[in-house]
């Protein structure tokens, strides 16, 4: 009797957390957003600056994962595989997103960019970055850049270099190994690490809140947009933006978990 | 197909691991590095293979100086401890990963890997996964796949090192046969002296980052060239200030002038040998070993008081 509460308290504890945390809140906001029916949902979407809005979170997300993609590889490969001086300062630098407020790197952006900036020049030439959506990406790149790295870094080591070797010795250049050898091992952490930043970059506000200046219609990202429309008292509007952001992140999960091979299932 | 390698230094930070190491392998051969952890022979092997670059000297394989080749180019099959199998990949296509870099045409690569698959008794498992292999299976296939490339030179790796004794007996059986149907010059590094023994024609013994002496197993162990080399290759007792062979100790039960007398501690049975400890009246400890007739013969027993004489001899300065 006791064992089987024991058993059951643990679900309760854990399902109850879920539920308070996570889904008790998505789910009110699910519920406010349909509560006069789609319609009133739909007029808050379709409005331009909200359409707007999420070409631009796209754009910036689609520029920023696969920079970050790129180079959380590179920087995995570096870190695990080489040996160079100041590996253990790269090694921390990259967390450095982490722990850092992303209001402080919006600010960091600001002190760059901005006119008495190191390239504050670069305004001058006619080339803008703060307020626009050079500014953004930048500040959406710097705190979604650990993610694909911190997923290869673990996996790398675990793996070895045996593997890399052997191709080697067969014959493959440090191309072929990398595309055929230890892209595939460390598939599923470059998968999850994308995953990871996709979702960051989706639903960055503090960085992008402080150098996008945000002008509606121009700068303003969905999240910005959802803070604009709940400050303006159109909740509905709101609500709807969050929800469809939401399922953005779902649908990228989904797809991730779809492009999954059978062969892992073995 | 000979490799040959003169003057080979390598250090790791402050450990020297190869020394001034030069070791030709005769076309054809199979050839052992036999050594304890840490004497060099991985290093040495990694070195030929070019998965590691020396520090001095150079590699010629097959006639052509090798030192500067990255590994892909110096036509050698390399077979890892721990297989180094390609996870992701089924075990057929882990033995045509070689001829696909190659870009061979389709038809050569399966007729290939077939024939390979034959060789190392793995045909019906082309379709599965390393992972769904057993660890002599894999190492099979890692074999298969260095082989696959027609390498001029195999170089093997601890290969039996990860296998439990009876799979490692039937593989070294199986490596020899191999050796003689493929004929392609053959490297393996051990640590086990029974094993490069039974497999090796040439043995290198190497001992911290040099090797001690190069020959045939029975001259190693007849005429070893160092106290190192002939404790390592077999057993051996010390009688004063020489070592021997224990086989070489003979027990007698009347006393000999040549003979010192000596009581025995302690006997154990191994089946056909019988191993006799002994203490002197000097409080030393030899062995003797004997086989279980010979020890059935002279009735002996624990805390008799026999007589031993060595029968062949070495001193080693």
């Amino acid at each position: 009797m006791t064992s089987l509460l024991r058993r059951i308290g643990l679900r309760v504890i854990a399902l109850g957390y879920l539920i308070v945390i996570l889904v008790a809140p998505l789910a009110l906001v699910f519920y406010r957003t349909f509560e006069d029916g789609i319609g009133p949902a739909w007029d808050a979407l379709s409005t331009p600056e909200t359409v707007n809005a999420f070409k631009l979170t796209l754009i910036i997300t689609a520029i920023a994962v696969p920079l970050n993609t790129i180079f959380g590889i590179a920087c995995g490969l570096a870190i695990v595989r080489r040996r160079f001086r100041g590996k253990g300062v790269v090694n921390a630098l990259v967390d450095l997103p982490l722990a850092l407020s992303p209001v402080v790197v919006g600010l960091s952006l600001f002190l760059l960019y901005g006119l008495d900036g190191w390239f504050g020049w670069l305004g001058d030439q006619g080339i803008q970055i703060l307020f626009s959506l050079p500014a953004m990406v930048i500040a959406t790149i710097f705190v979604s850049l650990p993610f694909v790295a911190r997923e290869v870094v673990p996996t790398l080591r675990e793996i070895g270099d045996e593997q890399e070797q052997a191709a080697r010795t067969l014959g493959a250049n440090s191309r072929q190994t990398f595309w055929r050898i230890t892209l595939p091992a460390i598939r599923w952490a470059v998968i999850y690490g994308v995953v990871l930043t996709t979702a960051r970059c989706l639903g960055e506000y503090g960085a992008v809140a402080v150098v996008s200046g945000r002008l509606q219609g121009e700068t303003e990202t969905a999240t910005l947009r959802v803070e604009e429309r709940y400050e303006s008292f159109d909740l509905a509007g709101a609500y709807a933006i969050s929800i469809v952001l939401a399922l953005i992140a779902v649908l990228v999960l989904v797809a991730m978990t779809a492009i999954k091979p059978k062969e892992e299932a073995a | 197909m000979s490799i040959i390698a003169t003057g080979i230094s390598k250090r790791f930070g402050d450990f020297v691991a190869l020394d001034n190491v030069s070791l030709e392998v005769p076309t054809g051969s199979l050839t052992a590095l036999l050594g304890p952890s840490g004497s060099g022979k991985s290093t040495l092997l990694r070195v030929i293979a070019g998965l590691e670059a020396p520090d001095t000297g150079e590699i010629v394989i097959s006639g052509e100086d090798a030192t500067a080749l990255p590994p892909q180019q110096r036509g050698v099959g390399f077979v890892f401890q721990h297989y180094a199998a390609f996870k992701h990949m089924t075990v057929r296509d882990n033995v045509a990963f070689g001829l696909k870099i190659r870009k061979r045409p389709k038809a050569e690569i399966t007729d290939r890997v077939d024939r390979l698959l034959g060789l190392v008794q793995l045909q019906q498992f082309g379709h599965r996964y390393p992972a769904q292999l057993s660890g002599g299976q894999r190492q099979r296939m890692a074999l298969a796949r260095a082989l696959a490339v027609e390498p001029e030179v195999l170089l093997l790796d601890e290969p039996f090192g990860a296998l439990d004794a009876r799979v490692r007996a039937e593989l070294r059986e199986w490596l020899r046969r191999l050796h003689e149907e493929v004929h392609v010059t053959t490297v393996f590094v051990t640590h086990d002296q029974e094993e490069a023994m039974e497999v090796a024609d040439q043995i290198a013994v190497m001992n911290n980052g040099g090797i001690e002496q190069v020959g045939g197993p029975r001259e190693l162990y007849e005429e070893p060239a160092s106290e190192f080399v002939m404790s390592f290759v077999g057993p051996t007792t010390r009688v004063g200030e020489t070592w021997m062979r224990p086989h070489d100790l003979e027990i007698l039960l009347a006393p000999s002038p040549d003979a010192p007398e000596a009581m025995i501690e302690r006997i154990v049975h191994l089946g056909f040998e019988v191993r006799v400890e002994l203490v002197q009246a000097d409080g030393e400890t030899l062995w003797a070993q004997l086989t279980s007739d010979q020890c059935w013969e002279l009735e002996l027993a624990v805390g008799q008081i026999v007589y031993v004489r060595p029968s062949a001899e070495r001193v080693f300065a």
